[in-house]
This record gives structure tokens, C-alpha cells and sequence, in this order.
């Protein structure tokens, strides 16, 4: 997916213990979560990003360059994308980035290469640094040509090469615009209402139905886990709850399903058979309009990221309420056995008291108390009457021996 | 607290304060060992009769007694699909840290989301109206987290679908 939080790329250049460097910066600059009124703000943070981070360093790193630098670095995403970049110490002034990407559809698009309405697009993004170079090399889809030192200096630099390296983003818009921009054609050519199937991710294809003054655009939904099933479910009864609601009527209309819709009947099965249903956004002209159709295009192709990324955030936060949930019912064990100490505590230092308080007694009382504990401590003795030497006498002549039987158990000392 | 969870608890209560009268008590069978008598289940007449208490059919709570332990199963209430599983993920949470709890057990009882086990020496270490008043409030406060943490899951669909959708607009 283009949701480059979700990077795992490799390439020959970074090792995998940089790869990680990479990307735990970036998780972490998400703000917590802890609270609920943080979400909204979270949520237009993480807005997905359209730049690949990790050619936009290298380009950086290029562009930096005092002196020219010998480059030839193949960068993979997603495990379908793959930049190559080149640049020679010979020839600084021309540098080359070569960019393959599965289409979005097979069937919609040329079989190899750019349609002319995806390169005019990268035409449009890309400055007078760049030039495409036809034909593009071998293997790949476009070939661009970059200068370095055609690019301005100072800060627009900065936005120059973020835009070159957006550019893979641009193409796959571009295939989606194509289709989305003729909502409102009145080509009733055959086979209009046959889903396309649009191959975003392997395992995330959607469909793009056109159909007279609207485009469905369907979701099948796969999770793999089956907690993220009914997380994401709740979530999609939000959203149609959501864009049902007037306030949302200017929003394209979404429902979800857990069969199939209608419009795909006849589609391969393993296709069809999902776990999360289906949920469709019907694109009417309205959402397609000027600026408009940038940000449709741009929702429509991450909405899998977003589910997922919805998915794995509740669950986050599920487990930080746990958590603290935890914290404060062991608290209540551990206050309650430190109060019994406290009272344990409490109860002996009211018997030193009462002693105290028995210094303070009167004359009559006291020697009361003291004939008492004398009395206690003649009963608490084996023999009222003491008789000095009785004791030995006894221990000698009258205990009667003890006398192991074999039978019973004896306790080893 | 709705009045049939008050009447609920208050039962449970009750039957906790009348079944926590443990003592110390060897074990029969293994010379020099002391077990839970309610888990090993070596004597009958060591055991008493155990004690089913339902709030209705998703909610239960028993209690089974022996002269030296306790052993009590609680069901929580899973009225839909997400309920269940934020249940399931919050007390499998509790039972895998059951050791800061001291008296939770590690695996529930067959039918039951989380059971508890008291012995003598439990009682012997804390207060048995403390230990009672423990398990009252923690029955409380599982379903009062349950139906807070549906609520937040919930909201924050909401946020989010709001989120998607305005970008349409």
C-alpha cells in the first residue's frame, strides 16, 4: 500500500537494522492516543504520505552532494515498487530515476508503459529539472532525467525533489483519475457496467463500476485476525451512520455489506470471498470536480490503509486501557493490605497507650490490676504451689519415657 | 448501579461472607503437602455444596467451597460481538498478569470468563471483609470497563468515519 508508515522497503544500501531505524522515528511521531479528543487530531496527522521517504533522501543526499558522487541504488516498496537511481561522477549533471510499478488495471491501461494522461500528469508535477526519457529503460515503466542544477536554490528545493519523489503516487492517481473524470460521459459502449478490477495491493484488489451519472467503487475487505473483523465492522457501521446523516449528504453515499453487491456478481470467487464484507462509495460528478477529484482519487486508493490503520490503532488503544485498567485494580489489592498493616500497626500502639494510661491510674486501682495479673499468672503455671527443687525431682523421677513404635510415625528432629 | 446488578452483587456478597470461613488443612492423600482442597477434589467430605448465582442467563457467578479454599467463576455479560471480544481480550489480559492479583487464577473454569481462588492463607494474609469487598468491586468495575471500553471504540469509529468522509468535501 502507498501508506508510507506502513514502509518496509529494502534495499541494497540500507541493512535491516537501519531499516527499523527508519521507521521507528516515524511511528513515534505519532501523538498518543490516550484520550479521545487527541483522535481528530491524530487522524489529520497522519495523513498518508504521497512521498516515498526513502528516495527522497537519497535524492536529497544527490542534491547535497558537494562533489559528485558515483550512485546506483535499487530501492523496493511494498514489494512492487522499484526505483532506480543512477547517477555517475563522470556526467553529475544528468542523473537518472527509473520507476516500475504494477498498475492499478490490466485490462484499462497499456500493457507496458504509460498511458499519455499519466505521463501529462508527471509532466505537470515534475519542474524544468526533469525530463522523461522515452522510450524508458528496460524493465521499467517511466525513466526520468533530473538535474540538479537546474533546480532552484534555497528553500523551493526542498519541494522540488518532495514532488519527484511523489512521483510513483502520481502515477497511480493518475490511473484512477482517468476513470473517475469521465463520470458524467454518456459512453454506453459495451461492457460499461463490468467491474474493473484495480490492483492496488495483491492481496487489496477493489472494483470500479461505472455506471450511468455515478462510479461504485466496491471494497472487499480481508482481515486476518477475527478481533480486527469486528473492530473494523463497528467502524464501518460508523461510517455509514456517519454519511447517512444530512450533515453528510454532500459525502458519497457508503454502504457496507457482509455478501457481495449485485455489481459483481459473476467475479472470481476468491475474490468475492472475504471476512470484513464489502463497502461501496458511490462517486457521483460532484466529487470528481476540479481539486476535488485529487482528494477523491487520494481517499479511495488508501482507504484499505486507513481501515487497517483504524484497526491497528484501537487495538493499541485497547491495550493501553487495559493497562492502566490494571494499574488502578491492583492498586485497590494493594491499598487493602496495606490498610490491615496500618490497622495491625494501629491496634499495637493502642496497647502501648493503655499501658501508659495505666501508669496514670489511681492508688486502689492499680494495686487491683497488679493482685489480677499476679492471680493470671498463678493459674498460667503447671503447679499452684511452687516448691523449690520440685521441678528436677519431677523431670527425674516422674516423666514417663517415650517409646518409638515402629508402626507409627516419628517426627525427625 | 442499576438495581438488579445491586441486588446481584449483594447476593454474591452475602454468599462469600458466609462461605469464607477457611481453615488450615493438610492435605490427606500427600503427607506434608497442603492443597486446595476445592481444586483437588481428593475428599468429598472436605467439599461443600457449590453455589450458582445468575443475574440472567450470559451473567452467572459460582462459588464452590472447601474447608480450606474458595474458588469463585464469574460469566460477564457479552451482549453483542464486540462486547465478547473486548471481554475475552481484557480478561485473558487479567489472567496472564494474575500474579499481581495474588488470588486470580491463571485459567478459568470450564463455561466461565474469570475465576478467582482463595485459600486460608489468603485469608490469613488479608482481611476477609477486605478480600469480599475486592471481589465485589472488581466484578463492578469489569463491567463498568467493558461497557466504557465499547463506548471509546465506538466513538472513535465515529471520529474516524468523520475524518474519511470530509475529505470528500
Amino acid at each position: 500500500m502507498i501508506a508510507k508508515f506502513h514502509l518496509a522497503f529494502y534495499s541494497k544500501f540500507i541493512d535491516k537494522d537501519k531499516t527499523f531505524g527508519f521507521e521507528v522515528p516515524y511511528l513515534s511521531s505519532f501523538p498518543p492516543l490516550c484520550e479521545l479528543r487527541l483522535e481528530r487530531r491524530f487522524f489529520s496527522m497522519a495523513s498518508f504520505e504521497r512521498v516515498s521517504p526513502a528516495l527522497k533522501e537519497i535524492l536529497l543526499k544527490l542534491y547535497r552532494a558537494e562533489k559528485p558522487v558515483e550512485i546506483d541504488h535499487h530501492l523496493y516498496e511494498f514489494g512492487s515498487v522499484e526505483y532506480h537511481v543512477q547517477s555517475s561522477a563522470a556526467d553529475p549533471q544528468n542523473n537518472y530515476l527509473s520507476i516500475s510499478t504494477p498498475l492499478l488495471s490490466q485490462g484499462a491501461m497499456p500493457s507496458y508503459g504509460l498511458s499519455s494522461y499519466s505521463t501529462q500528469m508527471v509532466k505537470q508535477v515534475c519542474s524544468d529539472a526533469v525530463e522523461i526519457v522515452e522510450p524508458a529503460k528496460e524493465g521499467y515503466q517511466l525513466t526520468l532525467k533530473i538535474n540538479f542544477a537546474k533546480i532552484p536554490r534555497g528553500k523551493d528545493y526542498f519541494k522540488v525533489i518532495t514532488q519527484i519523489s511523489s512521483v510513483q503516487a502520481v502515477i497511480l492517481c493518475s490511473q484512477l483519475k482517468e476513470m473517475l473524470r469521465n463520470v458524467n460521459s454518456q459512453d454506453t459502449s459495451q461492457g460499461m457496467n463490468k467491474p474493473i478490477k484495480l490492483v492496488y495491493h495483491p492481496r487489496e484488489p477493489f472494483y470500479v463500476i461505472r455506471q450511468p451519472q455515478k462510479i461504485t467503487a466496491v471494497f472487499p475487505l480481508r482481515f486476518k485476525e477475527h478481533s480486527d473483523v469486528i473492530i473494523a465492522t463497528a467502524f464501518f457501521q460508523e461510517l455509514m451512520d456517519v454519511g447517512s446523516s444530512e450533515k453528510w449528504a454532500k459525502a458519497p453515499p457508503c454502504t457496507w455489506s457482509p455478501i457481495p453487491p449485485p455489481e459483481l456478481r459473476g467475479e472470481p470467487l476468491e475474490d468475492l470471498s472475504t471476512n470484513g464484507g464489502f463497502v461501496s462509495f458511490e462517486i457521483s460528478s460532484r466529487h470528481v470536480e476540479d481539486k476535488k477529484l485529487d482528494k477523491t482519487v487520494w481517499s479511495l486508493l488508501n482507504f484499505y490503509a486507513y481501515v487497517k490503520k483504524h484497526v491497528k490503532c484501537t487495538r493499541g488503544f485497547i491495550q493501553r486501557r487495559m493497562q492502566k485498567r490494571l494499574e488502578s485494580l491492583v492498586e485497590v489489592l494493594h491499598k487493602e493490605k496495606l490498610e490491615e498493616k496500618e490497622d495491625v500497626k494501629f491496634k499495637a500502639h493502642a496497647e502501648c497507650r493503655y499501658v501508659g494510661k495505666l501508669v496514670r491510674l489511681s492508688k486502689p486501682k492499680n494495686f487491683k490490676r497488679r493482685c489480677r495479673d499476679l492471680t493470671r499468672k498463678i493459674m498460667q503455671i503447671r503447679f499452684r504451689i511452687k516448691i523449690h527443687g520440685f521441678r528436677r525431682f519431677h523431670r527425674r523421677w516422674l516423666t514417663i519415657p517415650n517409646f518409638s513404635s515402629p508402626l507409627r510415625y516419628t517426627k525427625l528432629e | 448501579m442499576a438495581t438488579s446488578l445491586r441486588l446481584y452483587l449483594t447476593c454474591i456478597r452475602n454468599t462469600l461472607e458466609a462461605a469464607l470461613c477457611l481453615q488450615n488443612f493438610p492435605c490427606q492423600e500427600v503427607e506434608r503437602h497442603n492443597k486446595p482442597e476445592v481444586e483437588m477434589k481428593t475428599s468429598q467430605e472436605l467439599l461443600l455444596n457449590s453455589i450458582l448465582i445468575c443475574r440472567n442467563e450470559a451473567e452467572k457467578c459460582l462459588i464452590e467451597t472447601s474447608i480450606n479454599s474458595l474458588r469463585i467463576s464469574l460469566k460477564v455479560k457479552q451482549a453483542d460481538e464486540l462486547e465478547n471480544i473486548l471481554t475475552k481480550k481484557f480478561l485473558r489480559f487479567l489472567s496472564m498478569r494474575a500474579e499481581a492479583f495474588q488470588v486470580l487464577r491463571r485459567k478459568p473454569v470450564q463455561g466461565y470468563d474469570i475465576s478467582f481462588l482463595i485459600t486460608n492463607f489468603h485469608c490469613e494474609e488479608m482481611q476477609k471483609r477486605k478480600l469480599i469487598d475486592f471481589i465485589v468491586q472488581f466484578m463492578e468495575d469489569i463491567e463498568k470497563e467493558i461497557s466504557e471500553l465499547k463506548m471509546s471504540v465506538n466513538t472513535r469509529g465515529r471520529l474516524v468515519a468523520t475524518e474519511f468522509l470530509k475529505q470528500f468535501i
